[in-house]
């Protein structure tokens, strides 16, 4: 019986403000998927200056651009033994490493790099996709062709939020469902005088899930190479990573307690 | 008050009279003479004692016909009136010892401009020093430092600084000044076939005595509005109208930093140090790119922000980790800059005598006394 062929979900990290923590959140959306079991494709799409292989280590013997290179020459070819694994302790997902070279990054051409992920998604549960803070040629097509898309925002100085405002008003423009765009706010108690209720007012929104300031788990997870939802230290942040790839599984996240009392309450209620 | 007694010297009849009538139409600016033929002009005019004179530069001649008014006519200005600005052009007529350019047909406004307001000390045939503050990623502090320098440069040296927002999608410049500008780089680049460096100034924003900003756009979707070429257009102008120049473009490569770093006399590289270490890596991705300008050594340098502790040991430190000298380091000042920002004020002002004050004060120093960059200068 021939498989049904099926598109996978495509998660895209956006913002207008850098250093919100795309690359981070979808390191950690992507390990915490994988260690639930899904098959996962981790794309690093900050051409540039993309800080996946640095944050995971990785040494790749294949970039985005070689990706590219096989696309074009056989749109229908397998690109899964060109990703690069990431793998800790029984855990292992897929990555697409951005190019090796500045140049190579400069010249990639958005159609050829959605192609690639066109072709990608039907080999994976999840495509996670981390991008740069800005409204350019590929970020338009890869928000597009999300499923959901992952605005991030951070309680910074004033002329940040105003940014982020301007940015998340520009998305709006673009008339997704209101669905696809989930507002999310990184780094929520972080040292300056803004408040949350002033980034939410000056937003004029609510945000989907927060995730608290937690710089010593953050750099700590990034200086030893492995993400968050993995290195078993279970803090609070840890803890509101993986309700939020609940929430985008569908399945209602269950740490080790609710589980106990998921447990008990079912058996009241079955 | 000194009277402003205006001769024009135009040899395009329609011109001649359009102009007028302008001229006339100007409050506190007598139109005391008007020839078509800049001969007469030369033999005639004196009876008339103007102290302003609006030369035609469309004359085929105009480069000798400059040298001749400027002996003829010694206290008078010399306003070049054309109908195209050109970077090339308007200097050699600068050189040649007129105050400044104006497009024809001009307004009221832009002619009082010419004659008041442009009385910057740029003038006078020395361009502008050009900087470009590229950073590879975002959040690298270089808004926060090119107001606070731009300021620390004015104040040091009285002298003209312009800035411009060429961070085309998210440019926040206006913000940091809490501006609500009429004007910005939009207008400014649709507007660039008909402006000149004299009306190019009503486009920026004046901050503090001598500083004054080209705000940038006010959406991301206005990036389109904005062309290399016009971009270009307005820092060639920019270069004649102030005595320094700070650009601010999009993070990494793109075509705006590029065009900007090309048109700079310096490239600065600013990056914020978050303590992951690959901060290192970047620069050095950025310096390829660079390094194959043939002058790269003088034209790019490195600035370094949030270094902690702020010493010239970290400063050793870094350079060693890079392989390229770094020409300022910037402590770690958040709440210093953030409170600043939030009330559109600048650290600078705030907290003179901050450790961020005081390295900025040095950079200043450096920017506008061109020392030697020595690796043991601190
Ligand atoms: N919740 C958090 N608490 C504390 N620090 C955080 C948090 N999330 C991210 N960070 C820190 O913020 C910095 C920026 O994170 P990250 O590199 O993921 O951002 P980014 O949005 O990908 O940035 P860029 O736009 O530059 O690529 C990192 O040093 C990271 O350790
Ligand atoms: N010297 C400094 N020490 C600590 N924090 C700083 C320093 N300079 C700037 N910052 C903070 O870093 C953030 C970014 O600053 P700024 O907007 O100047 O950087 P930028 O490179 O222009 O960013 P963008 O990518 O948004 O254009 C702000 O929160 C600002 O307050
Ligand atoms: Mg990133
Ligand atoms: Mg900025």
């Amino acid at each position: 019986m021939a498989e049904e062929q099926i598109n996978g979900v495509i998660i895209t990290f956006f913002s207008t403000a850098s250093a919100v923590g795309k690359t981070l959140i979808s390191i950690n959306m992507a390990s915490e998927l994988a260690r639930e079991g899904y098959s996962v494709c981790l794309a690093d799409f900050d051409l540039q200056f993309g800080d996946i292989r640095n944050y995971l280590r990785l040494n790749p013997e294949y970039t985005i651009t070689d990706l590219c290179d096989r696309i074009k020459a056989d749109s229908g070819s397998s690109l899964m033994p060109m990703l690069t694994t990431y793998a800790y302790e029984g855990v292992a997902f897929q990555v697409i490493p951005n190019p090796n070279k500045l140049e190579e990054a400069y010249n990639l051409s958005p159609e050829t790099i959605i192609d690639v992920l066109k072709n990608l998604r039907m080999q994976y549960d999840y495509i996670i996709v981390d991008t740069t803070s800005m409204f350019s040629v590929l970020n338009l097509a890869l928000l597009d062709i999300s499923t959901i898309v992952t605005f991030l925002g951070i309680v910074d100085f004033i002329p940040t939020i105003k940014n982020m405002k301007i940015g998340n008003e520009t998305l709006r423009t673009l008339n997704y469902d209101s669905n696809k765009i989930r507002l999310v706010l990184n780094r929520s108690d972080s040292k300056t005088h803004i408040q949350l209720k002033d980034v939410v007012s000056i937003l004029g929104e609510d945000f989907y899930h927060i995730l608290h300031n937690d710089f010593i788990s953050a750099s700590e997870s990034i200086a030893s190479g492995i993400p968050l939802v993995l290195n078993g230290q279970d803090s609070e942040l840890t803890q509101e990573l993986r309700a939020l790839v609940a929430r985008y599984t569908n399945k209602g996240y269950q740490t080790t307690e609710t589980q106990k009392k998921n447990s008990w309450l079912s058996k009241i209620f079955r | 008050m000194i009277n402003n007694n205006v001769m024009l010297v135009e040899g395009n009849r329609l011109y001649l009279e359009q102009l007028s009538n302008i001229i006339r139409e100007t409050e506190t600016v007598t139109l005391v003479a008007r020839f078509r033929d800049a001969k007469d002009a030369l033999g005639q005019g004196m009876v008339f004692t103007p102290n302003i004179i609006l030369l035609d530069a469309d004359n085929p001649n105009i480069m000798s016909l400059l040298e001749e008014f400027h002996r003829v006519y010694p206290h008078a200005d010399i306003i070049c009136t054309g109908e195209k600005w050109s970077a090339e052009s308007s200097s050699l007529y600068v050189n040649a010892g007129a105050k400044c350019f104006l497009v024809k047909p001009f307004s009221s406004e832009e002619l009082l401009d010419a004659i008041f307001a442009f009385s910057k000390p740029a003038a006078g045939g020395k361009e502008a020093k050009v900087m470009t503050f590229f950073s590879p990623k975002g959040k690298s502090g270089k808004t926060t430092l090119i107001a606070n320098l731009a300021m620390a440069i004015s104040r040091k040296t009285n002298a003209s600084v312009g800035i411009i927002d060429a961070d085309l999608q998210f440019g926040d410049m206006a913000f940091f000044f809490n501006l609500k500008p009429q004007s910005t780089i939009v207008e400014a680049a649709r507007d660039t076939d008909f402006l000149s460096p004299v009306s190019l100034n009503s486009y920026f924003v004046p901050v503090d005595k001598n500083v004054s900003i080209l705000c940038g756009t006010k959406e991301p979707s206005l990036i389109d509005k904005v062309s290399i070429h016009s971009l270009e257009t307005i820092i060639n102008m920019a270069r004649t109208m102030f005595q320094y120049v700070l650009i601010d473009v999009p993070a990494g490569f793109n075509p705006t930093s590029i065009a900007a770093a090309e048109m700079s006399d310096t490239t600065y590289i600013v990056t914020m140090l978050n303590g992951s270490g690959f901060e290192v890596q970047h620069i050095q991705r950025s310096l390829d790119i660079f390094t194959t300008w043939p002058d790269y050594k003088e034209r790019v340098k490195i600035i370094l922000t949030r270094v902690e502790p702020c010493t010239i040991t970290s400063k050793q430190q870094m350079e060693e980790l890079i392989g390229y000298p770094v020409v300022g380091i910037i402590p770690n000042a958040y709440l210093d800059v953030a409170t600043a920002a939030d009330d559109g004020r600048m650290a600078l002002d705030l907290k003179p005598n901050s450790p961020l004050s005081q390295r900025i004060n040095y950079l200043a120093g450096r920017i506008t006394k061109e020392k030697q960059d020595n690796d043991d200068d601190f």
